[in-house]
């Protein structure tokens, strides 16, 4: 039946060459833990991966709960925190996940540097992966504002004010990201706008770079 | 390796067992988003509470009257009060309160406003007529009785719940 | 790849008709114990994945997210706290050299110099060698960047004062872990007063025109004084029933909605109970020690 199927799309638009494309790529023996249990330090990545997987997908579904608007913020984070079923578990996944997702990150960009695996031809995928790490603590940093109680609020405020220390562009970068003098409803809508569509958005295209660059390169080889 | 030889071969047993794995990992990450986005289908409406709409059963005649009151609308981590009607009056001594939205096209029922029936609920948008019970007169636009509000009288006073259908 | 003369399509369009086994690559004639990606190697990282991903849903019932009050930009006394990935910036902005006048010091050249470095590694490291012990400087920056941050981080945590930040930071719901015993007598006799319910609520919390009735810090006489003669806007003489009821009502909200024990419900009993707010622990306690 499945098969039936997959050849029915294959006769019509030939997806046998770009499966096996995808699916078609040997992995050495150094990065595999079953030969040599130190290539766990290769798991890293793709568990970085499976976080950001995690992150997006609970993300989508907070926000059938969530409203951007310093009035009913709170309250719908609470209401889906407290009355909605398994809302509690979801919010823990996006909310454990975010700094999972740092931990796993910051450990593989140790194995990258430490395996000299930045090293000519990859450079471009090692600037990629540090773009990915800004474009990550940048999501971290917007959607700690977003349930808008104490903690997020204040954390937002001395935030701001570091970004306002810089100079000459510090002022204007403040009042930027806050949206407005206040640290307020604008600041909040533009933190989701940012959290929600801008970064994610970024993080998709980096991400995609960096896979295409990792198949296209293979991984670094053994030291 | 030949694929021929084998009626599983290894290739396939390991195809198989990783997409049981990867059906495990979705599983166990969408499970609880999915029953958190099923949430408002899945709880059980209870029912409206009880609200006061200042009347005394003393108050209550064969008459109807009508009368507004607000109830608590919870939607979620939003509330709003929302003002109803109700027509109350006592029916063969039980106390009826009944909606006083037509259950043709939803307009507003009154009682006696047309003088050829001075003893029946009348709708002006479609000169549609109820009984003084509620039930709809055949030959009219409505096709079943008004509806009615649950009641219940504490310590004297009037409290309409829930509003259901008839017919 | 087949070209030229000859080629079939599949109708009008550009797609080959000739079929192409939907075959892997062999790789065991390779050189190394190289493997398949798919699906030998996935298989052993999705295992991996899974068993995380348990440990990680365990983690997440296990510990609820935090929520705090609701944000009051009034508010000053509020320590504020990022989350604990920016602590070393943080923490770094809290040193004499990074701080007031050379505020531009620690918030944009240190951690652009940090950073700046880390985006460039590739350019700023050329040389052939990728064992990290043969080019140690670049080895040993990334070592003291390691451990500036961590320590950094560290001296943050350290120094927060974290009982002033759990008492500031009182979770919103802390309130509900009050449980009421439904089972106790009083419970049977609050449920039976209207009047009661009518502002305090049937669960006891209180509304918007009583308090709530499961934190008081009163005592049974205290209680029983209140009920009779009022307080504030409570009116007095509301409560229906025996002086024994009321009585046993009296102690049941003095020991914050858990029965003072098994008979009658005195005065001394309901003390311990009196003075914590609905402490868990405390409660159970005080239950232990009265059923002795």
């Amino acid at each position: 039946m499945l098969q039936k199927v997959y050849d029915w799309v294959d006769e019509r638009l030939d997806i046998t060459p770009l499966w096996r494309d995808i699916a078609d790529h040997e992995v050495p023996e150094h990065v595999n833990p079953a030969h040599h249990f130190s290539a766990f330090v290769y798991c890293f990545g793709g568990l970085t991966f499976f976080v950001v997987v995690i992150q997006i997908l609970s993300g989508m579904f907070l926000t059938m709960y969530y409203v951007p608007d310093i009035i009913h913020a709170y309250e719908s984070v609470y209401y889906l925190q407290n009355e909605v079923t398994h809302g509690m578990i979801v919010r823990g996944m996006h909310h454990w996940g975010a700094s999972l997702v740092i931990v796993m990150m910051f450990l593989h960009t140790l194995r990258v540097f430490f395996t000299g695996s930045y090293k000519k031809p990859r450079e471009l995928n090692w600037v990629v992966g540090v773009l990915l790490f800004f474009v990550i603590l940048g999501l971290g940093f917007t959607g700690y504002l977003l349930p808008w109680d104490m903690k997020a609020y204040f954390a937002t405020v001395v935030g701001l004010e570091i970004a306002e220390a810089a100079p000459v562009v510090g002022e204007f970068a403040k009042i930027l990201l806050a949206g407005g003098e206040v640290i307020g409803a604008q600041t909040l809508a533009r933190f989701f706008a940012i959290h929600v569509f801008f970064l994610p958005g970024a993080l998709l295209g980096l991400l995609g770079a960096h896979f295409f660059m990792i198949r296209k390169q293979g991984i670094s080889g053994p030291l | 390796m030949s694929e021929k030889n084998h009626r599983v071969s290894r290739r396939q047993f390991l195809t198989y067992t990783l997409t049981g794995v990867g059906g495990f990992m979705a599983a166990g990450m969408l499970a609880p988003m999915v029953r958190m986005a099923l949430d408002p289908a899945l709880e059980a409406s209870g029912g409206a509470e009880f609200v006061s709409v200042g009347l005394s059963e003393d108050d209550l005649s064969e008459e109807p009257q009508r009368v507004d009151f607000n109830v608590e609308i919870v939607d979620g981590w939003y509330t709003s009060e929302q003002s109803r009607s109700a027509w109350v009056f006592l029916y063969e001594g039980e106390i009826l309160a009944l909606s006083p939205t037509c259950t043709h096209l939803g307009c507003t029922v009154n009682f006696g406003t047309n003088e050829e029936y001075p003893d029946q609920f009348f709708c002006p948008c479609h000169f549609g007529r109820f009984e003084r019970d509620g039930t709809n007169i055949p030959g009219t636009p409505p096709t079943r009785p008004l509806d009615v509000y649950d009641v219940e009288v504490r310590d004297g006073m009037i409290y309409l719940g829930q509003i259901n259908q008839r017919g | 790849m087949h070209r030229g003369k000859g080629m079939k399509f599949v109708g009008d369009s550009r797609v080959p008709a000739e079929k192409k086994p939907n075959i892997p690559k062999d790789y065991s004639e390779y050189p190394g114990k190289t493997e398949a990606f798919w699906p030998n190697f996935l298989l052993r990282e999705w295992m991996v994945g899974a068993v995380f991903l348990i440990g990680f849903l365990v983690l997440t019932v296990a510990h609820p997210a935090p929520l705090e009050g609701v944000a009051d930009p009034t508010e000053t006394s509020y320590i504020p706290l990022p989350d604990w990935y920016f602590l070393f910036l943080y923490q770094l902005l809290k040193y004499e050299f990074a701080s007031g006048p050379y505020t531009v010091i620690g918030a944009v050249i240190i951690p652009g110099i940090a950073f700046g470095a880390l985006l460039l590694a590739p350019w700023l490291d050329v040389g052939k060698e990728r064992r990290p012990y043969k080019r140690p400087i670049a080895s040993g920056l990334m070592m003291l960047g390691v451990v500036a941050t961590i320590f950094l981080t560290w001296e943050s945590v350290d120094q927060h004062d974290w009982e002033a930040a759990a008492e500031q930071g009182q979770m919103a719901d802390e309130e509900e872990d009050v449980e009421v015993d439904e089972s106790a007598a009083g419970y049977e006799i609050y449920q039976s007063q209207d009047s009661c319910i009518g502002c305090h609520g049937g669960d006891m919390s209180g509304g918007a025109a009583g308090p709530n009735l499961l934190t008081t810090e009163l005592e049974t006489d205290e209680v029983i004084d209140i009920i009779q003669n009022g307080q504030g806007d409570m009116p007095a003489d509301q409560f229906e029933g025996s002086d024994e009821e009321l009585e046993t009502l009296a102690a049941f909200i003095a020991n914050n909605g858990q029965a003072p024990d098994g008979e009658g419900g005195s005065g001394g009993e309901g003390e311990d109970g009196g003075e914590d707010s609905g402490d868990e622990e405390s409660d159970e306690g005080s239950e232990e020690g009265n059923e002795e």
